[in-house]
Order: C-alpha cells, then structure tokens, then sequence
C-alpha cells in the first residue's frame, strides 16, 4: 500500500464486474470503444482488449478463455501517484481516474507505472489516453461503450454504492470474485466474476 | 492471431519514455511542471460533454443477418453505431464487425464512379465514366450475346439486401440462372436435410432455442467464433444458465470455451458419431416415444437400420471412445424435450453432408424438441398483407446448374440455385455457353469451388462481366464494367420483414447522403434495365416501398416503426408444442420424416448417397506427408469481405497454420516457423507465409486457417496479400443429394518458407 493514498469515501463507487464465462472473445467491446473515443488507427492504441488465453488442463488436455481488460480505475492508481503535472488523476466523486490532456506533458511515467498496461500514447493528441469507464456517455445517461455493445453480455456497469445496483447484486451473488494484480496494492475497481445463473 | 502479440511495453521502450520525468513523479518531489489552480479546477470538464448526434434507423449489412443499428451522426458524419435494443437480431449489441461499419462508408479505397476496364482482365485498369455510358456499355455488349447464344447465356450472383433487384433484371432479360452463394457454398446441404426431415429449413436466423436449452450439442458450430449476434447470445445465455454444451469438431474453437465435453472428432466422421447416439438412444428406449407416435415417420425402418451403428463401431470411426458416446447420448435423453443438436451452418464439407444433417436431424426428431422451449423454435410470420409484386414469367430456358425437374439434382431449390453449378457451366461450356456474369456483392475468386485455377479459366470464357458492389473485391477487378453501389449507411432499402421466433419489420434510412457517385442497387439495375426497355418491372424503388407500408400498416405502427426503427409481432407462439396445439410438418407424409420416403426412387437408381436413412461412408484420407485442410470463420471478418478495414486488421492481419504438436514433431517443425501450404493434388504452393501455431486445438492429420485472406486485389491498400487464401487448397467436391459444395476433402503437405 502506498502511504500517501488518501482515503475518501466516494459518493459514487463505479466499477466493471466482468462475468468471465460469458465473454466469447468476439472484440466487439474493443471496436465499439476505439470508433467512440477516436483511438488512432494503430494496434498499440486501445483502451480496451480482449487477451485469448490459451493454457492446458491436469490431463493435458488444451482449454482456452477470454481476459477481457481495460482501466482498473484503482482507488490506490500508481499512475496518479506518478504523474509529474497533475493531468492524471482520480475523481473524488465517483473514482474514475482521467488523463487530462491539456496538462499531459506526454512523459508517459504512468504508461510504465501502470501495472495493467492500460494506457496508450496518442500520437495524434501528442497525450497519453485511457479508458474513461466511458464519463462523457454515462454523464449523459448511456451505458458504457463496451458494455452496451457486449454480446455475451458479459461487462456490466454500475455503482457499488448502490446496493439495488446490477453490479451490487453480482458481487453479492457471485460463487467467486477475482480482481488482477491485487497484491500490487492497487485496489482494482474491475471484477471479475462467476455466477451461479 | 495478432491480437495476442502486442506489447505496448516494447511499443513504449521505442517511444522512448523520458526517465527524468518518471523519476520526478515516482519520488513525489515539488516539480516544476505542477499544474495552476485554475488547470486544477476545470480538469476533466469536457469528460462530462457527449453529443449523441442524430439518430437514424437501419439494420447491418457488415454480414448478412442485418442486426437492427442505430445510426449517429455528427454534423453530417457517422460518428457511432449502436445495436437497437428492440430489435430480436442484436438485441441492442453488435459485434466488432457491425461496429466498424462506419469505416465501410469512409474508405478512400472504395469503388467512387462507374468504371469501364482499360487494360487486361484483372490488371486493374479502369477508366472513370458516366452511368449512362456504363449503363450503354453492358446493353452494347449484353445484346449481342442474348442475340447468339439466348438470354441464359446471362449469370447472376447475389448476396445483400439489394437482392430483388438483379433478380428482376434477370428474370425481366429472360435468364433463369440466377444463384446466391449461400445455398450451394454455405447452408444448403443443412437446408436440405432438414427440409427433407421436417419440411422446412434452419433459415439464416436458426431456430435453435439455446437461452432455454439443457443440453446444446454443437456438431462443428462455432456459435461464438462466426458471431451471427443472436446466436452468440443465446449461446452466452444457455451457458450462463446452466446448460450442457457437448462440442464436437477437430479444432478447439471460441465455442468450445465452456464446453462440458469437447470432442475432437476425426474429420468427415460427425455423422457416425450422431447415429452411435440414435443407436443409444433407440437400444435403450431413451427416445420420446410420445412425440415419435404422434410426429414421426420410419421409427422402424430406422430401428432396423441403426442396430449396426454401435457405440463400438462409432468409437472406431470417430476417434471418441465408446463409453463416452453412451453417457452423452443418455445425459442429452436425460433432459429432452430441453435439448437441441444443432448442424453445421457452413456444411459444405466432406460431400456426405445432407445425409450427415439427416442423422442430425433425426436425432433432434427422437428428443421431441420441435416446438418446445430448449428446442427448435417455430417462426412466425408478419402478419400483414404486403401489396403483391408483380413478377416477369419464369424464363422458359433450362438452367444451367443442374437443379430443376430431370436434372442432375432435383431436389435443390431453383429459387437459390448452384453458384458451383453456373461456375462449371461457364468453365466447360454445358450444358450450354454462359458468356456474361453479373455480380452483386459476391466475390467468387473468394468462394470458389471449382478450385481457383478453374475459376481464372472460367473468368477467361466470359465475354462479359458486370459487377456491382461497394468495394473492389478479388472478382470486381476483373470485371469489365463496374458499378459502384452506395453503402448501406447512404441508402434506402425496401423493408426488412423477418418470419421469426418474434416476427418484425425493421427500417433502413439513409444516415448521410453517398459521399461518392454511387446509388442503390434498385438505381442501378433499373438504370441497366431501361436500355433493354424493361425498366417498367421497376415500378417502386425502396423509399416508397417504405413510404407503402402505410397502406398496410395501422397509424399507430407506423409511429412505432418510424419511432423505434423496428415494429415487432408478439402476438404469435413460438413454442406450440409445449403449449399443447398440433403440430404440422410440411413434408409429404406430413410427418417428420425419420425415414424419407421420396428418396427411395433415388435409392433405388443412384445408391446409398441417396437411401431414405443415412447410411455412413468413410471420408477421404490424406495420403502420408499430407494433411487435411480445414478452414474456418473468425469472429473479426466477415467472409472476404472485411479485411480491408483498418480497425477489423487490427485484430486480425493473418492466418497461422495451426499444426498438432505430434505431427509438428513428425515434421520436425517448432511453433513459430514460417511455413507455407502446397496443395497436394494441384502443387500450387501459397506465395505467403504464415506463422505455425503448434496446437493441441487441432486434431494430428489436419490443419486449420482462417476463412477470408489472402486478397489479391492492389485496389485494397490494407487488405492486399494479408494472410493465405484458403481457396487454393480447398476441394471442389459436391454433395450428390443438394449439389451444394464439398470443400474439406482438399489436402496438403506443409513447408518451411
């Protein structure tokens, strides 16, 4: 844990709880989210991806899944902490944390800080760019990019906070929570869940 | 696949990231660069801004089940695509190639004008003309032809919601070879079975009702990996909720994610395995024996005949061992009526491909599952009267493909045709000379079963070649006129009307007007169609067919309609089983037809591809040193269509040829190795090469790519030599009963690059 993580309560705890078993691995969520935010034609640039994990099960037999990822908007965001100008930071209202590109010096130390690999240098911008748990879309009462379009419906969206939310009800059902790279002390506000239904 | 080998890391290390900076954050000291207050204060303001823009209704045609798409714009440009939540397509989802529609319409390398070719056939050289010279080029040319060889000398593909239109030129000119791919190189082989079985076909929007299923059993249906969006979600839904999924194929696709048994069946050998389970299933009294009573046709014949198709015997076909077999077939019993066994859709495989469907087929018909929940659904008509259109008389000239009463096959619809057909018509002149083409959004160098040396001499035989489309597709550029067609976010079409599960009509409007000189399909044939003085068959072009449904529509639809971009029938049942009313089987016995009894005459002239039951035959084998080519979808492309899209290559650009270990070991290659195929029986070697996948996900003796590369054509700057073409290596066999395509008999040895 970093000693300089401030603890406020949000008023709004947004976060992503990814039901892993229904992603088919189809990249909708990664088109929809490039056409939307204007990410440069390149395949470095993205702010969401889905990874084919491929692997091997006790017998040998193969097995494959899908990891889909994207910001983890960590109450504890290194990138935050790493930011020389203050253009990376997190809203104290609901936790998304935001590059703000007219003070983005284009360093990228939080490009290498972050340790989910979820920012990208727009070239075009001249700023480094990330997922925004889609702010301008749901300010305006829409869901998520990704999530609107998702066809296993997989990604699922809301605020922790609320405990009548569709995400509260998940965690609350789930038979089991993962989040990634939690031992980095990040406090990660995507889930990734199984469910019983 | 590409989308797994980027490291933005290694991209950042290029970029070079300045050290000093990240020193100054990392450690927290006062920096120089700290922003002002006022910064501060409005920092991510204009992330609280989002301007939807206007929205206008259609439905896609990045593939062809037309899921319902919202359309936004921005001061006149597409900004955004939304799936429509109330349409029973997509309900509100697309898929990623539905969301890169828009690069579709803003694409540089589109077809902009008329052309006429300039240079050789396929050279590319085309000069800019006018529509009324193009429209004047194919009457000086097309007549001429009619004039000696009759109007069948004229060919026609179709693949797209303009459809209607070549069809009524072609028709209006008097040639009854009109084909649509996707009959005879797609579903027709699983149409006909289950024509023959149940008196109706699966439909391009399958009835398999798998949010509701217990038990899915996927013979080589990769629900998720050729994302149609419907399917994909009901097969997310079925597994969320709890259903079994038995997936049978040689490769380890995208479905097999989450399957209870993956079984890595031997190639060409799916039908054994379907009557070992019927074998189970009817020596163990495990069949529905009500709905059999009721419904069905043969139960004995097809006792008899399934007692030699032991578990054991289908175990030594199939590669999966007996007691596997019998556990499935009871657990899939176990839960029937809640059961589907769902067919190939792409069954051009292996050339006993309807009889294996039939087996498929007859496996469904003992669970009892028509009509029920977990099923097969029964779609619905729209209940409306559409106006009638009129028609030109069916041309009296004999087809050309081999389908119609007395000709080679019978059975097949005249109404789809044998796009493999018309291409060995063309090739050796039988039954008669077929000396034009005309192409409307296909691309035969890209789906080819007369393998694609044929096909080049095939192009040679044409005096002409027409092509109307959006993109310079591998064919389109050997064309000789072309015809450049609005996209389907730039133009009208006529009403959508879907028979259905919930049966509806949806809305296309144009989004923006053709940023290019291009028109609808309607225009266009039209335009060709006034030359011959036939233009009066085009009465109603599709905005005022749209504009017509208030005469057949209530007011209080139409606002629906024009409000929601999509008016839905709930009023109807698609489960009349369950819900106790009588079932009807257009078949002619009226019964699902375990045994069919129209192909007994066939049986008896033209054998065992024929009998009324599925009789089982050996595949072809690779010779040693070969392998069998398979080929499949990805769920980034649609067909060949797609892969000149920047944002669709990004998530794929290639085709790795995925080898088993064993056989890698054998060939003394690693993962990794640049190989290339050679086709064992035309030695034509690929001149790309492609990276080994070395993978237990593929059964020893095979070898899979993806279906869609390898374009030859230097109009596409993106897509240009992307990957192998699967069409060189792939065999031109037919399926005797549909005439439909055979293509997973093709075999190849692999070579180091």
């Amino acid at each position: 844990m970093s000693l300089i993580h401030k603890k406020t309560k949000k008023q709004k705890n947004l976060a992503m709880v990814i039901v892993g078993d229904r992603c088919i691995g189809c990249d909708a969520c990664y088109v929809s989210c490039k056409t939307d935010w204007d990410v440069p034609a390149m395949k470095e640039a993205f702010r969401t991806k889905v990874f084919e994990v491929e692997g091997e099960d006790i017998h040998g037999n193969p097995t494959i899944g899908f990891l889909p990822t994207l910001c983890n908007h960590c109450d504890n965001a290194p990138c935050v902490d790493v930011c020389p100008t203050g253009a990376s930071f997190k809203r104290d209202e609901d936790g998304i944390v935001l590059v703000e590109p007219d003070m983005c010096i284009g360093c990228k130390a939080c490009m290498v800080a972050c340790p989910y690999d979820a920012r990208y240098y727009n070239e075009e911008e001249q700023t480094v760019d990330k997922c925004t748990f889609c702010l301008p879309r749901i300010s305006n009462g829409l869901d998520p990019a990704c999530v609107s379009t998702c066809v296993g419906e997989s990604r699922n969206f809301g605020d922790l906070n609320d405990t009548d939310s569709n995400v509260s009800k998940m965690l609350k059902d789930a038979t089991s929570i993962y989040k990634l790279k939690e031992d980095e002390g990040t406090s990660p506000n995507v889930y990734y869940v199984t469910l019983n239904y | 696949m590409s989308r797994h080998n980027i490291s933005r890391r290694g991209f950042l290390k290029l970029a070079g990231a300045s050290s000093v900076a990240i020193t100054a954050g990392i450690t927290g000291l006062p920096s120089p660069l700290k922003a002002s207050a006022k910064q501060e204060a409005t920092r991510g303001a204009r992330f609280l801004k989002y301007d939807r823009g206007v929205e206008s209704p259609s439905f896609c045609e990045m593939c062809f089940w037309n899921c319902g798409v919202n359309v936004y714009t921005r001061k006149g440009i597409i900004h955004k695509l939304e799936g429509n939540k109330l349409n029973p397509n997509n309900r509100g989802h697309l898929c990623a190639k539905g969301n890169a529609g828009i690069q579709s319409t803003y694409d540089a390398d589109r077809i902009q004008s008329p052309l006429i070719r300039t240079g050789k056939r396929g050279e590319g050289k085309f000069k800019k003309v006018s529509w009324e010279e193009a429209y004047k080029y194919v009457y000086k040319k097309l007549n001429p032809l009619i004039d000696e060889f009759g109007p069948e000398t004229l060919a026609t593909f179709m693949h797209g919601t303009g459809e209607p239109y070549p069809h009524m030129l072609t028709m209006a000119i008097g040639s009854p070879n009109i084909t649509i791919p996707a009959y005879s190189q797609c579903m027709g082989s699983r149409e006909m079975a289950w024509a023959l079985t149940f008196g109706t076909g699966v439909s391009g929007h399958e009835t398999f009702d798998m949010s509701n299923s217990k038990h899915m059993m996927l013979f080589g249906r990769n629900m998720a990996g050729s994302v149609q969006v419907r399917e994909a979600e009901d097969f997310a839904e079925g597994l969320a909720r709890g259903s079994r999924l038995t997936y049978i194929d040689p490769r380890q696709s995208e479905s097999a994610v989450r399957a209870t048994d993956w079984l890595q069946i031997n190639p060409g050998t799916d039908m054994a395995l379907a009557l070992g389970f019927i074998h189970v299933i009817i020596r163990d009294n495990l069949a529905n024996m009500d709905f059999v009573r009721k419904y069905c046709y043969g139960y004995n014949e097809l006792s008899k005949h399934i007692k030699k198709y032991t578990p054991k015997w289908a175990s030594e076909k199939t590669g999966i061992d007996a007691k596997t077999i019998e556990r499935i077939a009871w657990e899939f019993a176990k839960d029937a009526p809640n059961v589907v066994a769902i067919p190939p859709r792409r069954m051009t495989r292996y050339g006993n491909d309807t009889q294996t469907v039939r087996a498929i087929a007859i496996l469904n018909a003992l669970m009892g599952n028509w009509g029920v929940p977990g099923g097969i659904f029964i779609r619905n008509k729209v209940p409306v009267d559409f106006p009638k259109e009129e028609l030109p008389d069916a041309p009296d000239a004999r087809r050309a493909d081999g389908v119609g009463e007395g000709e080679k096959y019978p059975l097949a619809p005249t109404s789809l045709g044998r796009t493999n057909g018309i291409y060995e018509a063309t090739l050796t002149k039988e039954p008669y000379p077929i000396k034009a083409w005309l192409l409307y959004g296909t691309n035969p160098l890209c789906h080819s079963s007369v393998g694609v040396n044929n096909l080049y001499k095939a192009i040679d035989n044409l005096e002409l070649l027409i092509a109307i489309d959006t993109q310079f597709s591998d064919t389109v550029m050997y064309a000789d006129v072309i015809f450049p067609e609005s996209t389907y976010l730039e133009r009208y079409d006529a009403p959508f009307v879907q028979k259905d599960k919930t049966p509806f009509i949806a809305l296309r409007k144009p989004a923006v007007k053709p940023i290019y000189d291009t028109k609808g399909c309607f225009e266009i044939c039209k335009g060709i169609a006034k030359e011959f003085d036939l233009d009066d068959w085009f009465e109603k072009s599709p905005k005022e067919q749209v504009e017509e449904l208030s005469q057949v529509l209530s007011k209080e639809q139409m606002e629906t309609l024009e409000k929601d971009g999509v008016l839905l029938f709930e009023d109807v049942d698609p489960y009349p089983n369950a819900s106790g009313s009588a079932l009807n089987f257009s078949t002619s016995t009226g019964k699902v037809q375990l045994y069919v009894k129209d192909l007994e005459e066939m049986a008896k002239k033209q054998g065992d591809d024929f009998s009324p039951l599925p009789i089982y035959k050996d595949p072809v084998m690779p010779k040693e040193g070969e392998f069998r080519m398979l080929f499949g979808r990805t769920p980034h492309h649609s067909h060949a269509r797609s892969q000149n899209n920047w944002v669709l290559l990004e998530l794929q650009d290639d085709t790795p040829v995925w080898m088993n270990p064993k056989d890698a070991k054998k060939m003394g290659f690693k993962d990794g190795d640049m190989v290339s195929l050679v086709n064992a029986k035309t030695e034509h070697r690929s001149d790309h090469s492609e990276r080994l996948k070395v993978t237990k996900r593929i059964k020893e003796g095979s070898v899979f790519i993806h279906h869609g590369f390898g374009h030859t054509t230097k109009a596409w700057t993106r897509g240009y030599e992307k990957g192998t073409k699967e069409n060189w290596f792939i065999s031109d066999g037919v399926d005797p009963l549909s005439g439909a395509a055979a293509f997973h008999n093709g075999f190849v040895k692999v070579v180091k690059a």
